[in-house]
């Protein structure tokens, strides 16, 4: 084990930059996002054939048995383009929770549609002012003869108003369960986030739904703990494409007869941007690591986000004001990718609710989950004594 | 300054209170809740001001002879509370604050006949063209060229980050009228009457909050008159310096950010908290929100000790110590308005925030405005000379 990627991951990176430079130009990524859908289906067609929707599923149901490094490698490039198609919620939110539950024919059958790009899925999960613990979900389900029934809403939910899949996290009996809606979907607010995703808010009056799996909260739990790791990783690939893009003009914009780089305030500026984005960047190697060989603990994640909602911001700030005016503008990238690293803070939980959850007393669980002790849980024992 | 309620001054506060409860009309209320830049929605705002005006309030910082309402400091600051209490939308600062004063103090006597009637009323909206492509925080390297023809000079080049160009009837700004010595010592002010001369051409730029704040403004063998020159040919840096003190250190914030502070307050009593119960609940909150607080209450100290001619304002770095202070705060609390809305900050609502919209928001009117402030605020830190500049230039006024 180590914290490189492998040479087909850069392989695969390498070729995925070069296409997105060629396709993806922020030019053409911001017609697609102002076009009627928000994405585009010729741009998903591409990423489904370098096999990107298939990466993290079993070879049974057409993936590639890819793992949560390979889910990173491209998701940090993904969040220095500012990709706007439904990659994450399609694979890595609906296909990661779905994946949970192996075990599950009706699971099996979804995950097919979703590994080859042809369905595409939405997880419904967030709730008011957003559930960064599952153990906060509300929403219930009701039995009726038939099957089951949703009331109530689901907020932000990322390319909500168009897919193919819509999965539900709601209470049955007090526990938390996974659901299907079934037929029709639920009455969507249709927007678009400010980083140019589409998404909805989802009205459920009675709505009839499939159950999937009842019991889910421990699966469910670990499902949206490595969908943090893939969310971080686009926040790291943007902090990366910040730093880089600001350093190149800090030393082409001249004032005063010399680069802007040059004064000492903007180059300490740029020092500190980087130590932000090396803390960042080494988190999120570490958590993905550690995913690799088994479970992140809470403590885990909630460091990641932590992190990189923090310094990512950071990060996105000094940009913004080390372009001057120009960072104002809607036509760089730097706004944007401050936009997406702002949108990705706020779901799953801000950087402001994680590091409360770490300052908790010990004693306190914050999310009922095991393995938030202060000692390294066994994989990071065994990690520090790998190879490294 | 006495404000305290036996100052005496109660009777002009319900007189205050009075107007400012009945005049706005609804979408001028409207365009105060939609504001988040100091740039409130342009035809809105003027028409709050031209309402102003006729009250005879438009300028309370103004002397009497030119139109002022001949207010203590005591009465302006009074003014300047019920007004940002009730969030109404902040008159535009270009004419009022920055060429009105300017023209007061070394403006001809025909200029100042002819165009600050036009800034007292609201008839008239001032754009500021000073920057350019490749001269921000180093003005003095502008380029714009005016050259003297007849009565005339004959503009080429062009400005950058003009707020409300598009909106505007007036421009005032700097052009290069000589090479020769310092780059300093080239440089003229101008006023243009109009924004429609040939050869001048206005393209809005779209900023990190989607809206079109900003302008660049070309100029193509402009032909305008020299009587619009304010002080002599290539003095108009030392014209400049004096106007800037204005854009600086113009104004309290103080009520405004109170204002906006008081609106997160109240919000974080009604926002669930993910550890139960509400924000204003969580020791975490409580925090971040006193700490800005007192921030909030050093500012306003601050601003009192300054208008009322307290000698810290004569202090050099005055100027520049207010800029940093009410910007950076600015944008704190903008940040925290931004973590007190969570998710619901997220959706891109730009269609519902234009005054009159019948796009219905998805929300309350905090999560509407929460995010274009935020990123509109970040552009504080930048105007009006950056903060880099402005600690530059406090370090300066330091030195032995
Ligand atoms: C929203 C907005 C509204 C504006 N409105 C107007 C307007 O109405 N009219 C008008 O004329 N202008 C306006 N401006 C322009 C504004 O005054 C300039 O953006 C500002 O002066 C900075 O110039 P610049 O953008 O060229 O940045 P640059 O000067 O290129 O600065 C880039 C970075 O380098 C830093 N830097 C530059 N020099 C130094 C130094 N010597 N030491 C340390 N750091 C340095 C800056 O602090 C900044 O972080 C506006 C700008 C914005 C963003």
């Amino acid at each position: 084990m180590d914290f490189t990627y492998t040479e087909e991951q850069e392989q695969l990176r390498s070729s995925l930059v070069s296409a997105l430079r060629r396709n993806y130009t922020l030019a053409q990524r911001q017609d697609i996002v102002a076009s009627k859908d928000g994405w585009s289906p010729a741009v998903w067609e591409q990423l489904t054939e370098l096999g990107l929707t298939a990466i993290p599923f079993s070879e049974e149901v057409g993936g590639l048995d890819g793992s949560i490094v390979d889910l990173v490698a491209v998701a940090e490039i993904f969040g220095a383009h500012l990709v706007a198609e439904p990659w994450i919620p399609s694979t890595v939110l609906a296909g990661g929770v779905l994946a949970a539950f192996p075990d599950l024919p009706e699971a099996r059958s979804l995950l097919e549609q979703i590994a080859a790009g042809e369905a595409i899925g939405a997880l419904a999960h967030e709730e008011g002012r957003g559930t960064p613990d599952p153990a906060l979900i509300t929403m219930e389900a009701e039995r009726t003869g038939e099957g089951y029934t949703l009331t109530g809403e689901k907020r932000m939910v990322l390319h909500g108003a168009a897919a193919d899949i819509v999965l539900v996290t709601a209470r049955l009996d007090g526990e938390l369960a996974l659901f299907i809606v079934d037929g029709t979907a639920p009455a969507a607010t249709k927007f678009t986030t400010i980083d140019g995703r589409p998404a909805a808010h989802l009205r459920f009056e009675a709505t009839s739904a499939k159950l999937i799996a009842s019991e889910a909260e421990a699966r469910v739990r670990e499902a949206l703990n490595r969908a943090i790791i893939v969310l971080a990783a686009e926040t790291v690939g943007a902090m990366g494409a910040l730093l880089e893009q600001t350093v190149e003009y800090a030393h082409t914009r001249q004032q005063f007869g010399s680069p802007i780089g040059a004064f000492q305030v903007i180059a300490h500026r740029m020092a500190d941007m980087k130590l932000a984005y090396a803390k960042s960047r080494a988190t999120l190697l570490h958590t993905t690591a550690v995913a690799e060989a088994g479970q992140p603990s809470a403590h885990d994640i909630a460091v990641l986000k932590t992190q990189v909602g923090r310094l990512g911001r950071s990060v996105g700030e000094a940009a913004i004001q080390i372009h001057g005016g120009v960072g104002m503008t809607d036509e760089l990238p730097i706004g944007h990718l401050h936009k997406r690293i702002l949108t990705i803070d706020a779901l799953l939980g801000s950087a402001e609710y994680h590091a409360r959850a770490l300052g908790a007393p010990r004693a306190a669980k914050v999310d009922g989950s095991a393995g938030d002790e202060r000692q390294p849980s066994t994989t990071e024992k065994e990690l520090f004594h790998a190879d490294i | 300054m006495d404000i305290t309620p036996d100052s005496g001054l109660e009777e002009f506060r319900s007189e205050v209170v009075e107007f400012l409860d009945t005049a706005p009309t609804p979408e001028i209320l409207e365009a105060g809740r939609k504001t988040t830049s100091v740039f409130a929605p342009f035809e809105q705002v003027m028409a709050w001001h031209r309402i102003l005006h006729t009250r005879g309030w438009s300028a309370p910082d103004w002397p009497e002879e030119y139109g002022g309402p001949g207010w203590s400091v005591e009465q302006r600051y009074i003014f300047a509370t019920e007004y940002q209490k009730r969030g109404l939308p902040p008159l535009l600062p270009n004419g009022l604050k920055m060429v009105g004063p300017l023209l007061m103090e070394l403006g001809s006597p025909e200029q100042k006949d002819r165009y600050l009637p036009g800034i007292l009323s609201g008839e008239d909206y001032w754009t500021q063209g000073y920057s350019e492509p490749a001269a921000g925080s180093d003005l003095a390297s502008l380029s714009c060229s005016a050259v003297a023809d007849g009565d005339d000079y004959i503009l080429n080049g062009s400005k950058i980050w003009t707020t409300y160009a598009h909106h505007a009837n007036r421009m005032f700004m700097l052009v290069r009228t000589s090479n020769e010595g310092p780059k300093q010592a080239g440089i003229t002010f101008l006023l243009l009457d109009r924004m429609d001369y040939p050869g001048m051409e206005v393209r809005p730029i779209i900023g990190l909050d989607g809206a079109p704040e900003q302008c660049e403004v070309f100029f193509t063998d402009v032909r305008v008159p020299q009587s619009g020159r304010v002080g002599a040919e290539n003095d108009g840096w030392a014209v400049s310096k004096q106007l800037l003190k204005h854009e600086r250190g113009g104004g309290a914030q103080s009520p405004m950010l109170r204002h906006r502070l008081d609106v997160v307050r109240e919000a974080a009593a009604q926002t669930p908290s993910a550890f139960g119960g509400f924000l204003a609940d969580d020791a975490a909150f409580q925090r971040d929100l006193g700490e800005l607080e007192a921030e909030v209450s050093s500012l306003e100290h601050f601003e009192k000790l300054a208008i009322s001619g307290h000698p810290m304002v004569k202090d050099r770095a005055y100027p520049s110590l207010n800029k940093i202070l009410s910007t950076e705060l600015t944008q704190r609390i903008s940040t925290l308005m931004t973590d007190v809305v969570g998710l619901d900050a997220l959706p891109d609502q730009r269609d519902a925030l234009s005054v009159g919209s019948d796009t219905e928001p998805l929300g309350d009117d905090l999560s509407l405005i929460a995010m274009p402030y935020y990123l509109n605020s970040r552009a504080t830190t930048i105007y009006a000379g950056t903060n880099e500049v402005q600690r530059d230039l406090i370090a300066r006024t330091q030195r032995p």
